[in-house]
């Protein structure tokens, strides 16, 4: 049983970071029906982006004191614009002008996109693994039997937070109900007076500023990060948003925990090595009885 | 002096050499009587990435070996130049990309024998290459058991079964985890969690790791499997932790996890358990990679230690004159399987008068190697193409540094 908690944590945590990825990718998929495949780069990019703030701060081990929240605030929302200007960027240069293409063509240039952050990444620091400073004191809560470390809270905190503050946005500001015309129907929307290419943008903005922040969790979590991060993370991700419901905010957030926990608990009960398997067969099995994700889809219905 | 330009005559040997492939019988090609004087050594290991900590000293080994040959008087003009390829691939050494390497060796008439490769999952994809060439090739570090011997060697062979064109200088795996385990259990270490990189190296190794401890009194408690690209190992060594080991085994490399679980294990408690691993986790990059959790770590390595070594003392020197730095832990086996290579292409040459010997003679005589005075002792091969000379050494990071223990020779 202390097991099991221990690996519902594991879980949870690894779940959050799946989660803030996959927000991104359900926000893009909803308002112009692109799979991103650059997105989970960006969320690399974000890790790697958080290490330059962090060098410029000077950090290279623990923080303590007030100096702790003045450091994760700036590296965080560093990382976070710097990630939405990343996406933003993506938008307007390889996948703006496709927009009215065949849907393929659009999807080429998200695979290329992908690569060419990759290979930006792996100019910058070069194919090793690099080490990423600890920065947050890490000590263990004991709840029983089960510890939980100051860093797994952190995860699922920020997870947990960024979507409610996203849910907010999108529900109930007035540029949140433009979001929502536009992936209701583009044409109607711009008939209305609603800029469709600035809420694009502001979607790219927000979905790559949330995988920036999931950048900076993930270094600080991990320790560590590597150029090619964001491939394995950005699947997994992507598969979270598929199976809570591509287009649905929660659902994104529900299937991000739900593949954390799978894997987790793979782990513990089988095998490390059949974690994949396990996952994407219940993504199959969860799309043969409900096709259209967990929470369902909140896609519009084109005639 | 890392690569050579392509030559006019590369097509022209590249359709020889098919022929040759067709033809079954004539395995090599011979090179052009006269303008061939200069004689290639294929170089084949992964020189970027996180394996280039390893690579790199490794390669300077083979040019040290061929610059050595050149400075000395050769026959007929003869010359030794190195044809270095890197077969890793965004970092991590590739299979496919090193096949890739030697049929671009192959295709070059001038490559008369290659050093390499470094990982043995590589070598499982060029063995059935070079044995269709009868390119001869030695491995300064491969220590996979199934590249050389029982079935598992025999089915390497594709074309020619009863020609063995794949050697080694450093021993095989099976020693090399037998003696992890003797070892390991005179740390005083009983109860073993053993986890595996899932590769031809990794898991050779770690099963040979698990039997061989549980024949000397200790206790498995689980094998796991890790795989390629993973990042989060918490949940694993969750698991793991709840069995209470007092050591993991880790068979693979820094490149494949080896860093990355042993960082991690500070994240759920197991800071002072005891890691031991074998040459995958020898380079510098898990020093860096581990940081401070490198301490409390173990390993063997399938070659001796340098500085210990009588009979390397030239070597090193030598080695640190030419590049400024210490040799890697298997620099000195691939100078010396340079060496090997070199003395074959010039016994070759001395009994054919003068002319280049064609790549099967030159397997010919790496085959026949006995008593070689190399810096890592004398060294020769047996029936399957290992070396008759099997020494391992043994390590322990302790303040960050890897420090000695102490080297056996574990022929049995």
């Amino acid at each position: 049983m202390d097991v099991f908690l221990q690996q519902l944590i594991n879980g949870l945590s690894l779940g959050g970071i799946y989660a803030l990825i996959a927000l991104g990718y359900t926000m893009v998929y909803g308002i112009i029906e692109l799979i991103n495949f650059a997105h989970g780069d960006v969320y690399t990019l974000g890790t790697f982006f958080s290490l330059a703030i962090l060098t410029l701060l000077g950090v290279t081990g623990i923080v303590t004191g007030p100096a702790l929240i003045v450091v994760v605030a700036v590296t965080i929302l560093g990382a976070m614009i710097l990630c939405g200007l990343t996406g933003v960027i993506v938008e307007r240069l390889a996948y703006r002008r496709l927009r009215n293409a065949p849907k393929l063509a659009p999807l080429i240039t998200a695979i290329g996109m992908s690569f060419i952050l990759e290979n930006l990444m792996l100019y910058w620091h070069g194919p090793s693994p690099i080490p990423f400073p600890a920065v947050i004191p890490n000590p263990a809560v004991g709840l029983g039997s089960v510890t939980i470390q100051a860093k797994q809270i952190m995860v699922i905190v920020l997870a947990v937070v960024l979507m409610v503050v996203l849910q907010v946005f999108v529900y109930n500001t007035k540029l949140g109900k433009a979001m929502r015309a536009t992936a209701q129907d583009k044409d109607a929307a711009q008939l209305m007076g609603i800029n469709i290419n600035t809420t694009i943008a502001l979607t790219f903005l927000i979905g790559s500023a949330l995988a920036g922040a999931a950048g900076f969790v993930s270094g600080v979590y991990y320790g560590s990060t590597w150029f090619l991060n964001g491939f394995a993370a950005g699947l997994k991700a992507f598969t979270a948003a598929v199976l809570g419901g591509i287009g649905n905010l929660a659902g994104a957030m529900l299937g991000g925990f739900l593949i954390g926990l799978t894997e987790a608990m793979t782990t513990q009960f089988i095998s490390d090595q059949w974690s994949n398997v396990v996952v994407f067969s219940v993504l199959v099995l969860v799309l043969i009885f409900r096709p259209t994700g967990l929470l369902g889809e909140s896609l519009p219905n084109k005639v | 002096m890392l690569s050579s330009p392509r030559r006019p005559v590369a097509l022209g040997a590249a359709l020889a050499a098919a022929l040759g492939i067709v033809l079954g019988s004539t395995l090599a090609v011979p090179g052009p009587a006269g303008a061939a004087s200069v004689v290639k050594i294929g170089v084949d290991l992964p020189v970027s990435g996180a394996d280039a900590t390893n690579g790199i000293p490794t390669r300077n080994g083979v040019m040290l070996a061929v610059e050595q040959a050149n400075a000395k008087p050769l026959p007929g003009g003869l010359k030794f130049e190195m044809s270095a390829l890197d077969d890793a691939v965004q970092g991590v050494h590739d299979p496919a990309q090193g096949a890739q390497n030697v049929k671009t060796f192959i295709a070059d008439s001038a490559v008369l024998g290659m050093v390499g490769p470094f990982n043995s999952n590589v070598a499982k994809a060029e063995i059935p290459l070079t044995n269709d060439a009868g390119l001869v090739q030695i491995s300064p570090s491969n220590t996979n058991t199934g590249l050389t011997k029982g079935d598992d060697a025999k089915k390497l062979r594709t074309s020619h079964p009863d020609v063995n064109t794949y050697f080694r200088v450093c021993t095989t795996d099976d020693r090399q985890g037998a003696a992890a385990a003797t070892f390991a259990r005179k740390l005083g270490l009983k109860k073993a969690f053993i986890i595996d990189d899932n590769e031809t190296y990794g898991k050779g190794l770690a099963d040979v790791f698990e039997a061989s401890f549980a024949k000397q009194g200790g206790a498995v408690l689980g094998h796991e499997h890790i795989t390629k690209g993973q990042q989060d190992f918490k949940a694993l060594l969750t698991k793991v932790h709840s069995a209470s080991p007092d050591m993991i085994f880790f068979g693979g490399t820094t490149a494949s996890g080896g860093g990355l679980v042993r960082k991690q294990m500070a994240d759920v408690g197991m800071r002072d358990i005891k890691y031991v691993g074998g040459d995958g986790i020898s380079d510098e990059e898990y020093l860096k990679e581990t940081a401070d959790m490198a301490n409390n770590s173990y390993y063997t390595v399938a070659a001796p230690e340098t500085s210990k070594l009588a009979s390397a003392k030239a070597f090193v020197s030598a080695y640190h004159k030419r590049f400024g730095s210490n040799p890697g832990p298997y620099s000195a086996n691939a100078y010396s399987a340079s060496q090997i290579i070199i003395a074959a292409v010039l016994k070759g040459v001395k009994d054919n008068a003068g002319k280049l010997p064609t790549r099967l003679e030159v397997r010919q005589n790496v085959a026949a190697t006995q008593n070689f005075d190399s810096p890592i002792g004398k060294i020769g091969f047996d029936r399957n193409g290992d070396t008759t000379a099997p020494i391992l050494s043994f390590y322990a990071i302790r303040n960050g540094k890897a420090q000695f223990i102490n080297q056996l020779n574990v022929k049995d």
